[in-house]
């Protein structure tokens, strides 16, 4: 407040102000204040002054100013003749009508004083919901840790995003510690930057997570089902006669996100010339897919062609065993590893051994062996069963005297289709896997952890060079962050390598590992190849009856342990300065400007004290500094900064127009978060701050662009969200807890958050799709899920909590728009009966922004369970309205509740009250419009209450873009945003627009520099009595 | 050499957050007002509780792991004998077991929930349940610099076992989400330096620090409005830094006061970097650190696992050619006599040590919890069935000791180690309803 009245003091000419030389002022003293006198005090001051409105505390203009709303209401109950009361001596319209003169009076000066004030806006800490999605668009991942955060106080106009409310305790700070170090917990280092995890990155097991999720998840999105190739290949043949005459084979496979490589593949073999075999089957079942017009049934037939390939594949898959060495077992990993590698070699290979000629009979068949005891080559039993699954495949047949053209056609048809694309998991029996999988990308072994890649066949038929470098970064990130073939290493060591230690251990044992080596550590390339040695020798000590590419194998297992680690050092050495890099650019991220040189090196500092002073590693320094960006100021609190040319632009602005008050505009950067704190409650995104970097988002076409662009954007949640939600004061229903659930058991954890949601949904596909925003009020539609959609009555929807549909014959339901949800329903219930006073005074004051006098001190309760009530609600109300006192206020509210009688205490459509008595929804509008149920009441609003609506929306909406309580001078923008709104056919953006390009939002207050040269003002007393605080402007 | 077992690249990154966690920046300080209390005529209720687990791996010898008769007539087996000075001290309960670890597969399987008794899940997803140790850190943790201690002589194992359940449950017995196990400190000075070099609390000035230095820079290019704002900030960040510094002063406090008492409190130094060569020397060291924390109250929970599930560790100095897991395969054979043996000589170690340190009438010991435990009881059929267990403390007076008590003839309702966990619970203040398959507590307890 005292910057404003300093401001009046600079500009208003001096000591004849003071002396009350105003017209206003003069208004104030020579009229005003005899019409209270004589009016009105009789009721409205004194100790317990009637609607807590004490007239004879308003001694000077500033309080008027200050109080102005009230006055607003004086003028509006004035003017419909409702005060003074009826029985009570009445003024002439002229003495009236020059009240009323005086209030518009006061409202019109002080817009023309203050019109376009940016106010002052305190610098402002993220709100709870703004820290969330800050942190989400951050790192990437919606941790939520802003959970544990006290809720936030709202301010004077309802919104917890303004610098007034938004205050800092030890508490609190001690909880952002705690979130920031929690954020940090997720950090992942990787080769070339910093990155975010899903989850907490706090044991080994999690960094293991990590990589293989993604590895997964690489791996299931890639195409490899032949189904669909066939189906791009019969599209590509029929591409005429299906309106595509241009297609190509790289068009189609691009349209059906295949891999245009191996279409390409798979086109050529099903073109073959003089093909035999499987080859020639296949092209048979191609040549009779059906001609285009019957999809269904094409579906099915490639679907044969699949399946064919696969059994074919099936039965000529390659099989390896374990190299034999005597005194090894057939997993000793060195082994093991290379018949992993051997299969991972030969997926596009057909077994030989698999075809018979037509003369030959069947093989017997041995009995298939039971599974091998531990540490054994399970491979054996394989082969076995291999036998018994080929037995009778007449496609396994060539006929006599054909055996080299039908290898050759096997050969031609496997290198095509592998019998695999990739192995994403193994068990110890592994390939097979009937009783023993699920370990995702696991080596197989049996006590030690350990994993092994085999994606070639998707390598090298269906990966493009960017696919291959991506898998190969993701393979090598496994390695970096989790150092699995470090840690494969040191289980094998400890756990395993006692198969070949004997010179340690005495005993063999393969449940058993070596002893530490003395004098290295153990992924030292020494004791790597030392072991290496020791297999060798092993091998060596009884090579006429040993495997001869056993050698072959120990030298490459070990070799590629040995290069692995050692690469491994050298990109963790590498990568240290890339990690200093992504610390900056994420210090720039949640700073949401660029660093100076200073504050650069201020980052790199602090890293390398925690290094030097606190010993920590890298990765702990790494964090740690996130820890400190995170709790910086900078992140933590939005500072509206001026742009450095924009001063001397304000300075101008304050000399042309001799307003009372001095402006600039805002730098880019901080515009920019202006605008994305508005629209998304989070941190402006790259393309805003490329604008802001370029200077020119102040520009009105970039403004607009740019406004557009965010409002179409998903992140347009966060305004639907939070602006809504505290707008319509249901932002804390999520923790609401007053419904009685053994009386409601309908209502749980679920249909309460589907509640919460819909008016969210609703907003949020009003902004997107450019809906009118009176179809808040009007609209016959309205968003489910499954819960809401089952509790509403409607037709069961499939699908999880966040399939959500638009319903566009909502209204058959009862439902519509945002008045009847259920949210505030049963936010507006007091557990066991239905509220009418609550629900309407809903409406009316925050749907409507009608202001209702607070109710007096002393009200009678009513009871609290209807169905233990021998009349219904409205009979009880009626009789409270029977007091005159009672009746002034309830009158204007209590019908907009009654209203919504047809909605149970949990808004359930209904018939009957809880006591089993019919219910009855009509009522009787202020002026006596009569009205039923919710069309009664949607009527009525338009009617005659939508202007209040839209001038309330727009009221809300600017209060919550610039983060302060709206003041009077606001109110000529508010005029301008209701008239741009309906010439822009009620689109919730020509409200979003104005804002934006209005000098409220596009600068920022200056400091009155002269004021510390004017005398210190004497304070006006404060107006006496029991006043609610509406104050329009900031006291600081 | 230090055995450490992970090369020098390795970012010791998993040792510090637990920490974090519990020194975080919990301000509150009846710490001091405990050691006050040992100044002036203290009653057993002032002192605190604690509880401590130490663990373990693969089971016992079944044939040398038994307990009979009460006080001093109480006879112990062969395994349980470096306890026999402490007799009047412990309980050795026989037969608890946790039903879901049950019947699934072995090693890991039997070993992810044993203190919090709920199902764990298999495949990629690890899932277990808090831990009652944890829970017990989170009632009373907040009292301390660090909620818990969780301490291993052996690093965790990575991947999968064969029976698809991550080898994270071999490796963890302290879990403070259902999602996440403890980070375990294996390094000695590590652990001592988390203690007495209060890193937790320098982190965070350090932290405070730069906020500080942040909110100077920025006060020369922000509005004088602006700054009201930004001095209310400072003001939390200095509230918050005098109350950390109270909390470490206090602390020093707390030592000196301590020392002059005699109390042998923080005369232990701090250990070499590294690992140890020597598993004794390893465990040890281990001991003395949680006998040292418990004493001086920076913390009142400690997890130590000497040797893990799957445990690779060796034991040349009693004479044992193969590692642990291996021999435990033959857990009737003297060797593995002598490894469980080995073990519980550690945990009668700590025992001592905490009954050695006077607090008011009684001792730490006194006003403590030990749990001594395994995965399994007979490691060559792994049987968990039944799981060996010894307590040693009387809780503050609130757990009587001296008893040798047997569930095995009970049914499978009444001899649930979370019905154990559930009165221990009971006596640190925490009623619970259930806690992972209990709903009712251990009768006889």
């Amino acid at each position: 407040m005292r910057s404003v009245v300093l401001a009046l003091l600079v500009f208003a000419a001096g000591p004849a102000f003071a002396a009350g030389a105003s017209p206003l002022q003069a208004q104030f003293d020579g009229t005003v204040k005899p019409f209270v006198g004589k009016y009105c005090v009789a009721c409205h001051s004194g100790p317990q002054p009637t609607a807590q409105f004490d007239l004879k505390s308003y001694t000077s203009m500033d309080q008027v100013k200050e109080d102005f709303p009230r006055w607003s209401l004086l003028a509006d109950r004035l003017a419909a003749h409702e005060m003074p009361p009826k029985q009570m001596p009445q003024p002439s319209a002229a003495e009236a009508q020059a009240i009323i003169d005086f209030v518009h009076g006061v409202r019109a000066e002080e817009i023309k004083r203050l019109g376009g004030d940016p106010g002052t806006v305190l610098a402002r800490r993220l709100s709870n919901a703004e820290y969330d999605n800050t942190i989400r668009d951050l790192t990437g991942q919606d941790m939520q840790v802003a959970r544990q955060f006290p809720v936030d106080p709202a301010n004077t106009a309802g919104f917890d995003n303004s610098g007034e409310s938004l205050t800092m305790s030890p508490a609190l700070l001690n909880k952002y510690l705690q979130a920031a170090r929690q954020v940090a917990d997720h950090m992942v280092l990787k080769p070339d930057t910093i990155d975010f995890a899903p989850h907490l990155m706090a044991v080994e097991s999690d960094h293991d997570k990590y990589a293989i999720q993604r590895i997964i998840a690489f791996y299931q999105a890639q195409p490899t089902s032949f189904s669909d190739y066939f189906q791009a290949a019969w599209r590509y043949r029929h591409r005429a006669q299906l309106g595509q005459p241009a297609a190509t084979l790289s068009s189609i496979a691009a349209e059906m996100k295949l891999s245009a490589k191996y279409l390409s593949m798979v086109w050529a073999i099903l073109h073959d010339k003089d093909a035999v075999g499987p080859v020639a089957k296949l092209q048979t079942l191609f040549n009779a897919l059906p001609a285009p017009g019957d999809a269904g049934l094409l579906t099915v037939k490639t679907q044969a062609m699949e399946n064919y390939v696969t059994r074919i594949r099936a039965h000529t898959a390659m099989q390896f065993f374990s190299p034999k060495v005597t005194g090894l077992p057939g997993q000793s990993e060195p082994l093991h590893n290379w018949r992993l590698q051997e299969y991972a070699d030969n997926h596009r290979k057909s077994d030989p051994n698999a075809l018979r000629a037509a003369n030959e009979p069947e093989p017997a068949l041995p009995e298939i062996p039971k599974y091998p005891p531990l540490h054994e080559d399970a491979s054996p039993r394989w082969a076995i069963m291999m036998m018994h699954a080929r037995h009778g495949d007449a496609d396994l047949v060539y006929p006599v005297g054909q055996k080299a053209r039908y290898q050759a056609a096997f050969d031609r048809f496997a290198s095509v289709f592998p019998d695999t694309f990739v192995v994403s998991e193994r068990g110890r029996y592994w390939p097979d896997q009937a009783t023993d999988n699920g370990r995702l990308l696991s080596a197989g072994y049996h006590n030690t952890g350990g994993y092994y890649r085999d994606d070639t066949a998707l390598m090298q038929l269906i990966l493009d060079k960017k696919g291959q470098d991506q898998l190969n970064r993701l393979w090598n990130e496994f390695d970096f962050i989790a150092h699995q073939t470090e840690r494969t290493w040191v289980q094998y060591f400890f756990n395993q390598s006692g198969e070949v230690d004997g010179n340690i251990n005495g005993t063999l044992s393969t449940e058993s590992g070596s002893k530490r080596p003395v004098g290295h550590e153990v992924t030292d390339q020494f004791v790597i190849l030392q072991m290496r040695d020791k297999y060798l020798a092993r091998w060596a000590a009884d090579k006429e009856h040993n495997d001869p590419v056993a050698p072959k194998a120990f030298r490459w297992h070990f070799g590629l342990i040995n290069a692995t680690l050692r690469n491994l050092e050298k990109e963790h050495v590498a990568a240290e300065p890339k990690h200093l890099a992504a610390l900056v650019r994420f210090a720039e991220r949640a700073y949401r400007r660029p660093l100076s040189a200073n504050e650069r090196s201020d980052i790199l500092a602090y890293y390398k004290k925690l290094r030097s002073q606190n010993r920590l590693s890298h990765e702990d320094a790494v964090r740690d500094s996130i820890v400190g960006i995170l709790m910086s100021p900078d992140f933590l609190y939005r500072f509206d900064l001026a742009g450095q040319k924009a001063i001397a632009a304000g300075a101008r602005n304050e000399t042309k127009t001799a307003k009372a008050f001095n402006a600039a505009p805002l730098s880019d950067f901080s515009l920019a978060s202006r605008l994305s704190y508005f629209l998304w409650a989070s941190e402006p995104d790259a393309d805003l701050l490329k604008h802001a970097a370029a200077g020119d988002l102040h520009k009105p076409a970039v403004l607009t662009a740019e406004t557009r662009r965010m409002l179409k954007d998903p992140r347009v949640k966060g305004l639907a969200t939070e602006f809504t939600g505290n707008w319509l004061v249901f932002r804390q229903f999520e923790t609401n807890n007053s419904v009685d659930r053994q009386r409601f058991p309908a209502f749980d954890d679920n249909l309460r958050e589907a509640m919460f949601q819909e008016p969210i949904h609703f907003m949020q596909d009003n902004i997107q799709n450019e809906r009118s925003v009176l179809d808040v009020l009007y609209a016959k539609y309205t968003f489910v899920n499954p819960q809401l959609a089952k509790f509403y009555g409607m037709p069961d929807l499939d699908g999880d909590a966040d399939s959500w549909v638009k319903v566009d014959d909502a209204d058959k339901y009862g439902r519509g728009g945002v008045l009847p949800m259920a949210v505030f329903m049963t936010q507006y219930s007091p557990g066991l009966r239905t509220s009418p006073v609550k629900r309407g005074n809903w409406v009316v004051q925050k749907v409507l922004g009608i202001r209702v006098p607070p109710p007096p001190p002393v009200v009678p309760e009513l009871p609290s369970d209807e169905s233990k009530t021998d009349k219904p609600i409205r009979e009880m109300l009626a009789e409270h309205h029977k007091n005159p006192f009672c009746a002034g206020c309830h009158l204007r509210f209590d019908s907009f509740g009654l209203a919504f009688e047809g909605y149970g205490p949990v808004g359930d459509a209904r018939a009957k009250d809880l006591a089993g008595r019919p219910v009855d929804a009509s009522t009787t509008y202020p002026g006596g419009v009569n009205g039923d149920g919710l069309n009664g009441l949607k009527s009525f609003i338009q009617a005659h209450r939508q202007d209040n609506f839209i001038g309330n929306l727009s009221r809300k909406l600017l209060a919550y873009a610039l983060n302060r309580s709206p003041q009077l001078s606001d109110e000529s923008l508010v005029d301008k945003m209701n008239a741009n709104l309906a010439a822009d056919g009620y689109k919730f953006r020509a409200l979003v627009e104005t804002i934006v390009q209005s000098p409220q939002f596009l600068e920022r207050r200056l400091p009155e520099v002269t004021a510390a040269a004017a005398p210190p003002p004497a304070s006006p007393p404060k107006p006496a009595g029991k006043l609610i605080k509406t104050d329009f402007r900031k006291e600081h | 050499m230090a055995k450490d077992n992970f090369s020098t690249f390795r970012s010791r990154a998993f040792s510090r957050r637990v920490v974090l966690k519990g020194a975080g920046c919990s301000m509150a300080l009846p710490w001091l007002h405990s050691v006050n209390a040992l100044a002036d005529a203290p009653t057993p209720a002032d002192f605190p509780k604690r509880f401590g687990v130490v663990f373990l791996g693969c089971g016992v010898n079944e044939n040398h792991w038994s307990a009979e008769g009460n006080g001093a007539e109480m006879k112990l087996s062969k395994t349980l004998e470096p306890l026999e000075p402490l007799k009047q001290k412990i309980n050795v309960v026989d037969g608890l077991f946790v039903k879901a670890l049950t019947n699934q597969g072995i090693h890991p399987a039997q070993t992810g929930s044993l203190l919090s008794g709920e199902h764990i899940t298999k495949g990629a997803i690890i899932h277990s349940g808090i831990s009652v140790d944890q829970m017990i850190a989170g009632h009373v943790g907040q009292d301390t610099p660090q909620s818990s201690i969780v301490l291993a002589c052996e690093q965790p194992m990575t991947g999968f076992h064969e029976t698809n359940f991550s080898l994270a449950y071999s490796s963890h017995l302290s879990w403070q989400t259902p999602d996440s196990p403890v980070p375990v400190e294996v390094y000695p000075a590590l652990a001592w330096d988390n203690l007495f070099d209060n890193r937790g609390s320098l982190l965070n000035v350090s932290v405070l620090d730069r906020i500080n230095d942040r909110a100077k820079a920025l006060s020369t290019k922000i509005s004088a409005t602006d700054k009201g704002k930004l001095d209310e900030f400072m003001t939390s960040v200095r509230e918050v830094e005098k109350r950390v510094e109270l909390m470490r002063k206090g602390m020093n406090d707390a030592q000196d006061a301590a020392k002059t008492r005699n109390m042998s409190a923080a005369a232990m130094e701090r250990p070499a970097n590294g690992l140890p060569e020597d598993l004794r020397e390893h465990a040890k060291l281990m001991c003395d650190i949680i006998a040292i924390a418990f004493q001086t109250n920076k913390t009142r929970v400690a997890s130590l696992i000497i040797s893990r599930d799957l445990s690779a560790m060796y034991y040349p100095f009693l004479d044992v050619k193969e590692g642990h897991h291996a021999a435990s395969h033959d857990n009737a054979s003297d060797n593995y006599e002598r490894i469980a043996r080995f073990h519980v000589a550690q945990y009668a170690y700590l025992a001592s040590k905490l009954d050695g340190m006077k607090e008011g009438d009684g001792t730490v010991l006194d006003n403590s919890c030990l749990m001594f435990m395994s995965n399994m009881f007979v490691g060559r059929k792994h049987d968990n069935s039944r799981l060996p267990l010894v307590l040693a403390g009387g809780l503050g007076g609130s757990l009587q000791t001296g008893r040798s008590l047997n569930y095995l003839g009970e049914s499978e309702d009444k001899r649930k180690m979370c019905s154990l966990y559930l009165s221990l619970m009971d006596r640190f203040g925490m009623k619970q309803d259930k806690f992972g398959d209990a709903d009712t507590r251990l009768e006889r307890i």
